[in-house]
């Protein structure tokens, strides 16, 4: 990772800046939206996942440390993926896990906690008026870092 | 009906106030489908987005709208080939859309 950001660095003009977008490292809220009213389902969480995010934190704080870059803002927003139906994200969580697991190990892991989260959310949802929708809410870290 | 990442636009409205992409030659590494490249390439002189997941990049320049077509460039490409082949001080504004983790 520290080496793409100096490999990054060397593309940028003086007066550019980098712009890194991740999630922050913690668990992600499942929840069901229904007439103004949140419930929560339960949290998604991919150890490996939070391992990666948090490997990129460390990253951005070395070259910060070496002098490669200076952070001048950052903030934290929460990014929405609404689903269609509780299939839909039973499918795309097992797909993310897989595409973005290091290895058969890993990628293994999140599975059992999707598949709880699912049935889960297909209680509720069943439960639920017309309209709900199935939101996974991510929390994202942005931060503007220029050269120096 | 589809899955929808951020309907709310809290990315974009968090990536403009970060930068101001207006006239910027703009390189976007790991930009996947082009899921957040189509929400800010019409402020950008000129956009040079990459992936190394070549179906990512085929579904990108196959939805790519087309009045962003002579704006944007996608390439299929890892950021080490990509970077390893491009001239210095090339682009104002890089962003790593969730692709340094």
């Amino acid at each position: 990772m520290v080496h793409a950001l100096e490999e990054i660095r060397r593309l940028l003009k003086h007066a550019g800046a980098l712009i890194d977008i991740h999630p922050v490292a913690v668990s992600s809220p499942v929840e069901i939206h229904q007439k103004g009213r949140i419930d929560l389902v339960g949290h998604l969480s991919v150890r490996s996942w939070c391992e990666d995010y948090q490997q990129a934190d460390n990253a951005l704080a070395e070259i910060a440390q070496r002098g490669l870059f200076t952070a001048e803002s950052e903030r934290v927003f929460d990014s929405l993926t609404h689903y269609p139906s509780v299939a839909e994200m039973r499918i795309s969580l097992k797909e993310s896990i897989a595409k973005f697991a290091r290895d058969a190990q890993s990628a293994g892991e999140g599975i059992p906690d999707v598949e709880a989260l699912a049935a889960r959310a297909d209680e509720r949802m069943q439960a639920a008026a017309s309209g709900a929708e199935l939101i996974v809410r991510e929390r994202t870290h942005i931060s503007r870092l220029r050269p120096t | 009906m589809a899955i929808r990442v951020d309907p709310e636009n809290s990315e974009t409205g968090a990536l403009f106030d970060m930068a101001d992409l207006d006239g910027q030659h703009v390189l976007e590494i790991g930009c996947g489908d082009g899921r957040l490249t189509w929400r800010y390439a019409d402020k950008a002189a000129r956009v040079t987005a990459i992936d190394p997941v070549a179906k990512q990049i085929a579904l990108a320049r196959e939805n790519m709208p087309h009045p962003l077509r002579d704006r944007i460039e996608f390439k299929d490409i890892g950021f080490e080939d990509f970077a390893a082949a491009s001239a210095p001080s090339a682009f104002d504004i890089v962003i790593l859309s969730w692709s340094l983790c």
